[in-house]
Parts: structure tokens; C-alpha cells; sequence
């Protein structure tokens, strides 16, 4: 089956009915389906039920696109009585920022009860005010979070924040181009590669996989951290070393072989091996960076309860198999159980249980760096440093 | 003085070339021509190839194998359907008003002099110098302190807003040198005002006004970045297209994108074939 | 009369063009950082200060709008005639050929011709072997190619007008100045040409205006030193939040159109024109 047959995010209710008439997905998903009714009615003591709570709807859900699969809303809805208006308008943590900010900053309704936003935007949002404090309480399946996650300095008790998904910012680059295996940060400067090499035009992820290819640490940066790090960027500018900051279109580049090397999201390099097997993913020596997205409940929103239960409903482990066959990132609950649930329904066995990508081992997990949380003063000289290099100012 | 034979062959020769840079000249234009439209269409050319690319991941970057799968499916996925359904409608309502009111200031602007109208052309060549991203954002302060809730309403009045100055200009110059007379002619002969403009001028300015609202509605479905700012939670086209992009570009929008273009060529070849059958 | 024609058309600028402008005015006279809250104190200095700061991508980005508006009125131009002149029955398809492209999302086209001048493809192959590229030259992330995308993406602005000044020409006319004019081409230029004018002007204003505030094309065909002041309002209004900066450099950006406009027009005689 191939990737698109399993596409289709909704955007209007979805019935069972319209699920199980085969959206393409065939036989296994109505052998799974109700294996998952039954697992979910074997959770159901963790979860409140809709008397409990008397769920106010429709949920108002703001996310990334392609990042949930077809069957999660739909079950909540039939499980909780709520329609799900599931919108996928978030393409940009600062298009988005720049579009709330007016409503959030006059303390209107943002019209959501959940966004999805990246740590760094999560970390602004917190000191900006603009969040609701999540009630714990109607999250019992919080617990679940995997341990690394628990504490993060953008969010130290997860009082706002729960992730969606995870991915890591490394390098993904093409060894037959190169000419051979790249084991760290630093040999992407090898002058044999001049005109080849694509950064990302997010900052965190930049200025961070070049600090610690300095040997500095992302997660303790400095304005002269950063500024080692834009020295270095800017001297590779002006030799042409530096072919483009890119967003999410290094794609292209790297699949047509423009790009041998390219500052890369892991859940893309997956997909592009798909279609030019010569790709590969370097977990580079002196370390790389995470990032993870997250579920936020906007100041201000209708249905908090609604909202807090659906994050409950999500990180039931089988939700999360379920959404994790269709994204492909890294899942947010602990590892073991989302492995154990997706084993019982990933195609090729192993596929997805056994991605070093989608489950990172122990030992990869600690060597992601995560950015820094900046207070204003920092994040506006950052910010300046590095816009002024990507646009070549200086 | 020449002989009569070589007088003879001292005029042919010049009509000789002349009659062939007369013949390259009239097929130089068609070639050229042709040549044109193939750089006009050539990445269209891929993004229909494509289509029926059996890809195997999210992205589209590669030819991998020919399918017919996408095309048996297209509408695979609702949201970008729907998106492409929105973007329709919101260029379809915002070139009609536009072209209106443009088509309006441009007669205006041509037909009469005017106290103001020095002014009137420069207020018409400001939205188009405007950088789209403070105007976007201008306006969603707007709509937000005057409480108007951000949606399809909010999309067209931007769109009509920037839509406006692209339509006087190109109607305008339609009606530069437009022979006046012939409406006194018309009006002289019994006509009124809005029977003489229906009958006589709208038909002379007509390709004018068409040009004009192809290019609105071409600058509607194609809208990014006012239309992030102003669009409330609905999806347009670009802004599906664009937020995917992150993560897979599906050959869906290939096929959609190929169906339209298809759609649009049939409809007006098919119009043309009733034209002729008529006269 | 003129005034009950432009009134609806002007109401609807007024209230959704020059409020939202007047906003922007305002902030680009207010100072301070996000983090500090912004104060509007006439803060005047906002302009010098940028425009000695990104002065250089000003005359960048006016360059190649400059350049691109030339070679699309030369790439436009002819194909506006063989539309208005030779296709007969058939203009109104061409024209919709014409515009078709945009029906597709801007950013596929792009990555389309991403995938057509990629440096491996056969395009560039070809330039190599006719020695217009170097060995090692390509045409991606250059100033070659965010002009050419520029150009390719404001064609049809550039086309539809002159093709609608073009059409109105009386054919009677051309036959009349071809009789005169022993030869065509000295008709075209002595007759049809000139007729032509105020399409060449109206298109040349519909490419050249947008394409000096683009960013688009900088972003995802260009490398850091093709970029343009579009990319720095961008910049400084959405990551670096200088909300007083962008909204100043806009104000700068649209002067110097307005001026670059006034001089063109002058050049062609703005009476006729304007």
C-alpha cells in the first residue's frame, strides 16, 4: 500500500460508516477496527465519560497538515458525542504567531480550543500569556508521556504543553554525491562540497546543529554562542559554500541531487528514501537537535474540557498507533507501549516498530539537544544575527 | 546602363529575398508563438506528467513508474478538494465585483475630466506597490477592531481590494484612443446613455474587460499571503498547497490542477464549435 | 457623472486599502521592541535608518524587476500580437492558455522548473555543451534564475494588456500602412507600434510594480545573496516582529515605485498615458 492510499484528513465529520466503506485502506483496517473498539473500551476506565463531563462541542482543532491519520477523529467523536472541526491551517509557527497575535493580544477568542506549535513558539505563547493552564486531572493519560519529555525547560511541568509529535533536525545528504560517509557536523564545510550544501532558514535549527558542530552546546546557548555559530554560517555565505536556506522545499534539491548535503527534518528524509533510495540519514557525532510539537489550549477557548479530553483520548497507546502508521514522526507516550500496539497493525512487520527514526534509541535520544528557551532580549539579538546573515546584510 | 536581360535579373533578385524574409516573416510570428506557449507550459508539462507518477512516499520530486492510480481517485483528499472548491468560488465572486468597479473607475478616469483625478489614478497604483504582508496584516486589525469575523467575507474584500487596480489598468488601456463619436453617433440617433454603453461601447472594450478579469481571477486563486492573514479558518488553495507542502506534496494536486486545466480548454473549444456551428 | 462611476470602486479601496494603510503608518512611526511593547512617538528615524541599512537590496530588487519587466515585454510582446493578429477565432483560448499556468499553486510551478533546471537536468546539460554555462555553472540558487521566475510568473501582466491594445487596432489600418510602407516592418513600427503604446505601458506597470516587492521567487530559487527587499519586510515583520521597520520599509518600497513610475511615464509622455 502506498503512502497516498492511506491519505485523507478530515475536515468535516467522519462517520465509522464513511471510514469502514473503504476509503482505500481495505481489509486489515476492518480486522483492526474492532480490535481497537475493544482496546479502547478496555481504557475506558482511565477515560471520563461523557455524562461525567457533559462535553461542551464542537472541538475546534488547529494543525499542521498530514499530521493525523483518517479513523482518530471519528472515534473520538462516536466515543465522546462531540464533533471534531479539524481545520488544517497551521503551515508556519510565525505566519501563525503573526495572524494570533492581534486576536490573542487583545485577549480575544482565537476561535480554537487546541493549536499545535512548535517548543520554541510554545515557549513564547507561555510568556505572552496567551495559554490556558492544562487541567491534569482531566488528563489522567498525561502519565503516559514518555520520561524524556516530562520536564522541559520551554514548559518544566508540562502545566500548557503536551506533545503531538517529535522529530529530530540533522542531516540528511546523498553518499554517492559526497563520495562517502559522513560521520559529523563539521565535514559538511569540506571544501569538495562547495555549492552543495543547504541550511534551514529556521534559526534554532541552524544556528544549533552549527553550534555544536563548534563543540557548543544548543541548550546552553549565548548571544556569543550564537554569534560563533553566524560567523561561521557567514563565512560559508560568502564563499558560495552555502547554496540556500531553505524551508521545507530542500526536497527537491536533495532528490534531484542539486543538494548533496542539507540541514533535514527526519520525518522528511523517511519519505524521500522512499522515492531516491540513495538518501541517507546521519545521526552527525557531536549531537543534533529535537524538536517536538505540541498541544496547546489557546487563552480564551470555548471547550477546555472538550479539549482536554480529546489530549487524553489521544495518548491512549493504540490512538497513538493508530495516528503514528499514518505520521510517521516521533510519538510523545512511552515507547514500549506504542511499539507493542503498533506491531498489531503496522503492513510490514517491523516497518514502523523497528524505525530508528520513529523510535530513536536510548542512546540517540540523549545525544538531541534541545534549543535553548530564550528569554525576549536574547531571542530579538538572535534573531537579528541570523536574518542578517541568511539575507546576506552584513 | 544595364542590358535588358541583366536589368531582368537585377530586379528579380531583391524580390526573390524579398518574397522569402516576406515568408520567414509569416511563419517566423507562428514559431514563435508556439515557442512561447511551450515556456508558458513547461513546467506545466511536468506538473501533468507527474500526475501519473507512481510515487512511494510523500513527495513528488521523482519519476518512479507510470500510474493510472491518482487519476482513478482524485478527490482522495477532501481537504484539498475542498480548498480548490473555496479558492473557485472566492476568484469567481471577487473577479466579478472587481471587474465591475474597476471597469467603472477606468471609464472614469478616460471619458471625463475630473477635479481629483490626478489623485484618483495614484490611489489606484498604490495597492499594487504595497508589500502583501503589512498589507495583510493591516487588515486583519482592522477586521478585528471593527469585529467582522474573519472568513470568506474577509477574503473578498481583500481580494477585490487588490483586484481593483489590476483591472482599471488593463481596461484602461483599452480604452486609450477609444473613438468617443461613435456613443454621440449612437446617442444622436435615439439611443440612451445605458443603451448606447450596452450596445456600443461594452462590445468594443469587451476584450479589455475580459483580459482584465482573467488576470483577477488568475491573482485570486493564486493569493498567499493577504489571504493567510485574512482568511479566518477557511483553506484556500495556496494555503492547503502550501502548509502540505512541509510534509508531502501528493500528486493529487497534480490531477486537480490538470483536470481544471483540461476543463477550462474543452469548455471554451467546446463554446468556439457552437460559435461556428451557428453563424 | 465621473464621480457616481468611481464612487463604489473608491469606497471600496477607502475602506479596505487607505484604513488598514493609515494603521500602517501609524506603526511605522512607532518605536521600542516586541518584548518592550511599542510606543508611537513620531519616530521619524525608522526611515533613514533602514533605508542605509538594506539600501543595497533596494537597488537589487529594483534591478531585477527592472530586467525582468524588460525581457517579459520582449518574451510578451510578440506573442500579444500573434494572439491579437493571427489567431483569429481562436484569441480568446490563447488567452485563457496564457493564464491557465496560475491554476496551478505557485509553489508546484516552482518546483516544477526546479525539477526542469535542476543542475544534473537536461537544460543545463544542453547550456553547458553550448558554452553559455561553464563547466560547473548552473542556473539555480542565482540571480539568473529568480529573474527568470520573476518573468516567468508576471508574463501574463505583461501579455494581456498589450494584446488588448493590440487587438483594438482597426486591421484596416495595418493594411492600409502596410500599402504605404512598401515593406511591413517599417507599418509595424511607424503604425502599430506606436498604437500599441499604452498596453506596453499599462503591462510594463502590472509586471514591474509587484515584481520590485516580490519575495517568492528570492526564497525558493534564490541563494542569500539574491535576496530582496520583499524577503526583508518579510524578515523583519514576521520572524524578527520590527513590526515599526516593516511597516516603514514598506512606506520607503512604495515611494520609490511611485517615483521609478513617474519617471517612466514622463519618458513615455504621460499625457497620453497617465
Amino acid at each position: 500500500m502506498t503512502e497516498f492510499e492511506k491519505i485523507g484528513t478530515t475536515r468535516r465529520a467522519y462517520t465509522r460508516r464513511d471510514f469502514l466503506k473503504g476509503m482505500g485502506v481495505g481489509a486489515l483496517s476492518v480486522a483492526a477496527s474492532p480490535l481497537i473498539a475493544a482496546c479502547a473500551r478496555a481504557t475506558e476506565e482511565l477515560a471520563p465519560t461523557p455524562e461525567e463531563l457533559a462535553l461542551a462541542g464542537p472541538l475546534n482543532f488547529s494543525n499542521w497538515p498530514y499530521y493525523i491519520d483518517e479513523q482518530t477523529n471519528s472515534d473520538f467523536e462516536s466515543e465522546f458525542g462531540v464533533s471534531v472541526n479539524y481545520i488544517e491551517d497551521i503551515n508556519d509557527n510565525e505566519e501563525f504567531f503573526a495572524v494570533m497575535q492581534p486576536l490573542l493580544s487583545a485577549g480575544e477568542d482565537s476561535g480554537r480550543d487546541i493549536i499545535v506549535l512548535t517548543d520554541w513558539m510554545v515557549s513564547r505563547f507561555i510568556n505572552l500569556g496567551w495559554l490556558d493552564k492544562l487541567d491534569k486531572s482531566n488528563i489522567p493519560n498525561a502519565e503516559l508521556l514518555r520520561d524524556g519529555m516530562r520536564n522541559v525547560a520551554f514548559d518544566p511541568n508540562r502545566d500548557y504543553s503536551l506533545p503531538w509529535q517529535s522529530g529530530f533536525t540533522a542531516i540528511g545528504y546523498n553518499p554517492t554525491l559526497t563520495g562517502r560517509k559522513l560521520t559529523s557536523l563539521s565535514e559538511i564545510f569540506d571544501p569538495a562540497f562547495a555549492g552543495r550544501v543547504t541550511m534551514l532558514s529556521e534559526m534554532r535549527d541552524t544556528l544549533g546543529l552549527t553550534m555544536l558542530g563548534l563543540g557548543l552546546d544548543p541548550s546552553t546557548a549565548t548571544v556569543e554562542d550564537a554569534e560563533a555559530a553566524v560567523a561561521k554560517i557567514k563565512e560559508h555565505i560568502d564563499n558560495g559554500h552555502i547554496r540556500r536556506f531553505t524551508g521545507n522545499d530542500y526536497g527537491t534539491e536533495l532528490t534531484t541531487g542539486d543538494a548533496w548535503v542539507a540541514y533535514a527534518w527526519s520525518g522528511d528524509v523517511i519519505q524521500l528514501q522512499l522515492d531516491n533510495p540513495d538518501l541517507e540519514w546521519l545521526f552527525p557525532e557531536e549531537g543534533f537537535m529535537l524538536w517536538s510539537d505540541n498541544m496547546l489550549i489557546p487563552k480564551g477557548a470555548q471547550h477546555k474540557a472538550t479539549a482536554e479530553a480529546y489530549m487524553d483520548f489521544v495518548y491512549r497507546p493504540e490512538i497513538q498507533a493508530q495516528i503514528e502508521n499514518f505520521v510517521w514522526f516521533i510519538p510523545p507516550v512511552k515507547h514500549d507501549l506504542v511499539k507493542e500496539e503498533i506491531a498489531k497493525i503496522e503492513e510490514t512487520p517491523g516497518e514502523l516498530s523497528e524505525n530508528p527514526l520513529i523510535f530513536p534509541t536510548e542512546e540517540d535520544l540523549a545525544n538531541a539537544h534541545i534549543f535553548k528557551p530564550l528569554d525576549e532580549d536574547e531571542e530579538a539579538q538572535m534573531i537579528e544575527l541570523f536574518e542578517s546573515v541568511a539575507l546576506d546584510l552584513y | 546602363m544595364s542590358t535588358a536581360k541583366g536589368a531582368v535579373v537585377g530586379r528579380s533578385q531583391p524580390r526573390l529575398l524579398q518574397r522569402l524574409a516576406r515568408v520567414a516573416g509569416h511563419i517566423a510570428l507562428p514559431v514563435y508563438a508556439v515557442l512561447a506557449l511551450a515556456y508558458l507550459f513547461a513546467p506545466i508539462a511536468i506538473i501533468v506528467l507527474f500526475s501519473f507518477n507512481d510515487v512511494r512516499g510523500r513527495f513528488n520530486f521523482v519519476w518512479q513508474g507510470f500510474t493510472l492510480n491518482h487519476w482513478l481517485d482524485p478527490f482522495k483528499i477532501p481537504a484539498l478538494t475542498d480548498a480548490m472548491i473555496l479558492s473557485l468560488k472566492i476568484a469567481a465572486v471577487s473577479t466579478l465585483i472587481a471587474t465591475a468597479l474597476g471597469t467603472l473607475i477606468a471609464l472614469a478616469l478616460i471619458r471625463y475630466r475630473f477635479v481629483g483625478i490626478a489623485a484618483v489614478s495614484l490611489l489606484i497604483l498604490l495597492p499594487l506597490t504595497t508589500p502583501e504582508v503589512v498589507m495583510g496584516s493591516s487588515l486583519l486589525t482592522l477586521f478585528l477592531n471593527q469585529g467582522i469575523p474573519l472568513g470568506f467575507n474577509t477574503i473578498i474584500f481583500a481580494h477585490v481590494m487588490f483586484n481593483i487596480s489590476f483591472v482599471v489598468v488593463v481596461v484602461r488601456a483599452r480604452l486609450r484612443g477609444f473613438d468617443w463619436t461613435l456613443e454621440e453617433a449612437a446617442m444622436d440617433l435615439g439611443a440612451n446613455e445605458w443603451r448606447t454603453f450596452r450596445k456600443v461601447t461594452l462590445p468594443l472594450i469587451f476584450p479589455g474587460i475580459l483580459a482584465a478579469a482573467l488576470l483577477a481571477f488568475a491573482l485570486s486563486m493564486d493569493d498567499f499571503i493577504i489571504t493567510l492573514f485574512t482568511s479566518g479558518q477557511e483553506v484556500t488553495f495556496p494555503l492547503w498547497v502550501w502548509g502540505a507542502a512541509r510534509t508531502a506534496v501528493p500528486p493529487q494536486i497534480n490531477v486537480i490542477g490538470t483536470l481544471i486545466l483540461v476543463t477550462t480548454v474543452t469548455l471554451i473549444g467546446a463554446s468556439l464549435l457552437l460559435q461556428q456551428r451557428r453563424t | 457623472m465621473p464621480y457616481l462611476l468611481i464612487l463604489p470602486g473608491l469606497t471600496w479601496l477607502a475602506v479596505f486599502f487607505l484604513i488598514p494603510i493609515f494603521t500602517l503608518g501609524q506603526v511605522s512611526l512607532q518605536e521600542g521592541t516586541f518584548a518592550e511593547g511599542f510606543r508611537f512617538t513620531w519616530h521619524w528615524q525608522n526611515y533613514p535608518d533602514l533605508v542605509s541599512r538594506f539600501g543595497r537590496l533596494f537597488v537589487r530588487s529594483f534591478g531585477y524587476a527592472g530586467i525582468a519587466t524588460l525581457l517579459a515585454f520582449l518574451i510578451g510582446y510578440p506573442l500579444a500580437y500573434a494572439i491579437a493578429f493571427r489567431a483569429g477565432r481562436y484569441k480568446n483560448l490563447f488567452l485563457f492558455l496564457v493564464i491557465l499556468p496560475f491554476f496551478t499553486s505557485y509553489l508546484i510551478r516552482t518546483l516544477a522548473w526546479k525539477i526542469i533546471l535542476a543542475d544534473e537536468g537536461f537544460v543545463v546539460a544542453a547550456l553547458q555543451a553550448l558554452r553559455v554555462l561553464s563547466e560547473d555553472g548552473r542556473l539555480l540558487a542565482t540571480r539568473t534564475s529568480v529573474i527568470g521566475g520573476i518573468i516567468y510568473n508576471f508574463l501574463p501582466f505583461m501579455i494581456l494588456p498589450i494584446y488588448v491594445s493590440l487587438e483594438k487596432i482597426d486591421k484596416r489600418l495595418v493594411e492600409a500602412a502596410e500599402d504605404l510602407y512598401a515593406n511591413s516592418p517599417r507599418a509595424f513600427w511607424k503604425v502599430v507600434f506606436p498604437l500599441s503604446l499604452p498596453g506596453v505601458f499599462a503591462g510594463s506597470l502590472l509586471t514591474f510594480i509587484p515584481a520590485a516587492g516580490d519575495f517568492v521567487n528570492a526564497q525558493l530559487l534564490g541563494g542569500p545573496q539574491q535576496q530582496m527587499i520583499g524577503n526583508v519586510i518579510q524578515s523583519r515583520f514576521l520572524r524578527v516582529l520590527d513590526y515599526p521597520g516593516a511597516a516603514a520599509m514598506s512606506f520607503v518600497l512604495m515611494a520609490s515605485i511611485l517615483v521609478a513610475v513617474a519617471l517612466y511615464a514622463r519618458l513615455f509622455g504621460t499625457e497620453e498615458l497617465m
